[in-house]
């Protein structure tokens, strides 16, 4: 049997969902750096460049750059958004999309998650559950 | 999400007895609160501004122009100084110079061009903005209101912004408190979700930056800024080893950290108003953590702003973010008695733009070859003019930004000084190195 671990954070977007991960070891940017209507990252020197992260539980450390980084909200979206911290830009990205988000964990979800593990989060009771590939 | 404490009287605009602008400002308010965890609203006595004609950039929250209509109609207005951000979106087409712009809406479906008469007039939205100067909007239309606005905010003021390059303008230069989160709704209600920057707690430093090269030019506070945000993320920095940086620094100090991170609020003991010294930004409480950006870590970065193959420089763009009247005349000082070889596009604000006309500096440029815009950027237009493959800026913060617009072809962004730039244009070659 495959481990699952399971943590608790804080919700800013209620909802339930279960979807593989997509993890980016840096920071994400939008405005330009964001193509919402082909869902991935345009920034360049990025590990996730052109990376589709539609339907994918899309996991990060945290937001930077401009205001613009609500296009991650809009267009093609990710499946959730989890995150290690936020601040107003992904207040505002979540306000914009309306899919299940979380942060503030009690553990750092980039170090639990891997991109292919399939996540689970219930954002509706405050948690994720993390089934490890293989 | 935790219910959020509310007032009596956001109580009853939630319920709609102030009616449907204010309820459906209010229920933005809420989310927004409810999303960052905030507890309550804070009431705000500074300045804001936001990206018009729209109201909050979101599907679920938009007010209608019949709505914001009948408001004004109805003698509505602003809660407090309400400025508008860049021009009018989505086109975000130059108010003045835009016949100059040999490019296409990139937003607009049927690319229409900027330098169409019928397209511009389109595009500046005038219908909203006769709106919103009756309810009270001043239409600056600038990343960098702080420089033309005429109303700073003073030390302590609670303010809602909403441009990365100009949040830690209010925070850290002036001491004013604003997170990123200008819309129609905290401009009219005067009221933001009080965490993040409006707490005090928040604004003290957690991390203490040395650099071993002494910071002075315009490009070490830039690639510093850059470099600032990609190591500090979401931190408080307190930066030490610089010298006093004058305004134009500050902005571009401003606007790289808000790129390369979502640096928000910083100190520099002697310079920014709420420390005077490196004990002060900590609060006494000792540093997470102490980071060191020194002339590797510069080189580096700078080295990462430049993004090109070969030396072939197709335009220049300077102006980002706006420049101010100083800017443009130590600009028209260098452009003087120059030609230009390729375009060469300097950006500044629209209050701005009849100052550097009266001021001759309008000319000076034209006569160079070089045309002045304002209120808008290349990013901010989605792209280049046509025929361009490669660009020269002098703004870590463009040079980050105007590559996305090309994650599908070669695009050259140059990166370096203005006087490397100012080069460029003249020859048309890239001849910057960091020195």
């Amino acid at each position: 049997m495959s481990e699952t671990i399971r943590i608790y954070g804080r919700t800013e977007w209620p909802g339930i969902v279960t979807a593989e991960a997509l993890v980016s070891p840096k920071p994400l940017e939008g405005f330009t750096n964001v193509d919402p209507a082909r869902g991935y990252t345009t920034e360049r020197n990025h590990p996730l460049f052109k990376v589709s992260f539609v339907d994918k539980v899309l996991v990060y450390p945290s937001p930077r750059g401009s205001g613009g980084f609500m296009a991650y909200g809009r267009g093609r979206l990710p499946a959730a958004f989890i995150h290690t911290e936020g601040c107003p830009l992904s207040v505002a990205a979540a306000a914009c999309a309306h899919i299940p988000s979380m942060t503030d964990f009690e553990r750092d979800p980039c170090e639990v998650i891997e991109t292919g593990d399939i996540v689970t989060v219930n954002a509706d009771e405050g948690w994720i559950e993390v089934e490890k590939r293989g | 999400m935790k219910d959020i404490r509310l007032r009596d009287d956001e109580k009853r605009m939630l319920q709609g007895e102030d009616g449907i602008v204010a309820q459906k400002s209010m229920e933005w308010l809420v989310e927004m609160a409810q999303i960052a965890g905030a507890e309550e609203l804070v009431n705000l006595d500074g300045t804001g501004d936001f990206h018009s004609p729209w109201t909050t950039m979101t599907v679920h929250h938009e007010i209608t122009f019949d709505e914001l209509k009948a408001l004004a109609d109805a003698g509505g207005h602003f809660k407090i100084p309400t400025f508008a951000n860049k021009s009018p979106f989505l086109e975000e087409s130059p108010i003045h110079g835009w016949e100059h712009c040999n490019m296409c809406a990139k937003v607009d479906p049927a690319c229409r061009r900027h330098d169409d008469p019928d397209a511009h007039r389109d595009f500046m939205h005038d219908e909203w903005y006769e709106v919103y100067r009756k309810l009270g909007m001043l239409q600056s239309h600038s990343c960098a209101n702080y420089l033309v606005s005429t109303y700073p905010p003073t030390l302590g003021q609670h303010c809602s912004w909403n441009e990365s390059s100009a949040v830690p303008y209010c925070n850290a230069v002036l001491g004013a408190r604003t997170n990123i989160d200008g819309s129609f709704a905290t401009c009219y209600l005067g009221k933001a979700p009080y965490y993040d920057m409006h707490v005090t707690e928040n604004r003290r430093a957690t991390v203490l930056v040395k650099s071993d090269r002494l910071i002075q030019s315009n490009i070490e506070w830039d690639v510093l800024g850059f470099a600032i945000g990609e190591e500090c993320g979401l931190a408080v920095p307190c930066i030490t080893g610089t010298a006093k940086p004058n305004t134009t620094q500050f902005c571009k100090l401003n606007a790289g950290m808000n790129t390369g991170g979502a640096v928000r609020m910083y100190h520099i003991p002697g310079s920014t108003p709420e420390a005077r010294t490196v004990e002060e930004a900590f609060a006494g409480l000792a540093p997470k953590r102490t980071v060191v950006i020194g002339e590797s870590e510069l080189r580096a970065t700078y080295e990462k702003l430049n993004y090109h193959k070969g030396n072939q420089v197709d335009m220049v763009y300077l102006g980002c973010p706006h420049l101010s009247a100083v800017d443009m005349m130590l600009l028209a000082r260098k452009l003087e008695g120059k030609k230009v070889k390729v375009p060469l596009w300097i950006m500044t604000a629209p209050w701005l733009y009849s100052v550097a006309r009266d001021q001759g500096y309008l000319e000076i440029y034209e006569k160079a070859g070089a045309h002045l815009f304002d209120g808008t950027c290349m990013s901010a237009m989605g792209g280049v003019p046509e025929g361009v493959h490669s660009i020269a800026v002098d703004s870590a913060k463009q040079s980050y930004y105007i590559s996305g617009c090309y994650p599908d072809e070669q695009f050259d962004v140059f990166y370096g000084t203005q006087d490397d730039c100012i080069d460029a244009a003249i020859t048309g070659q890239w001849r910057g190195e960091w020195r």
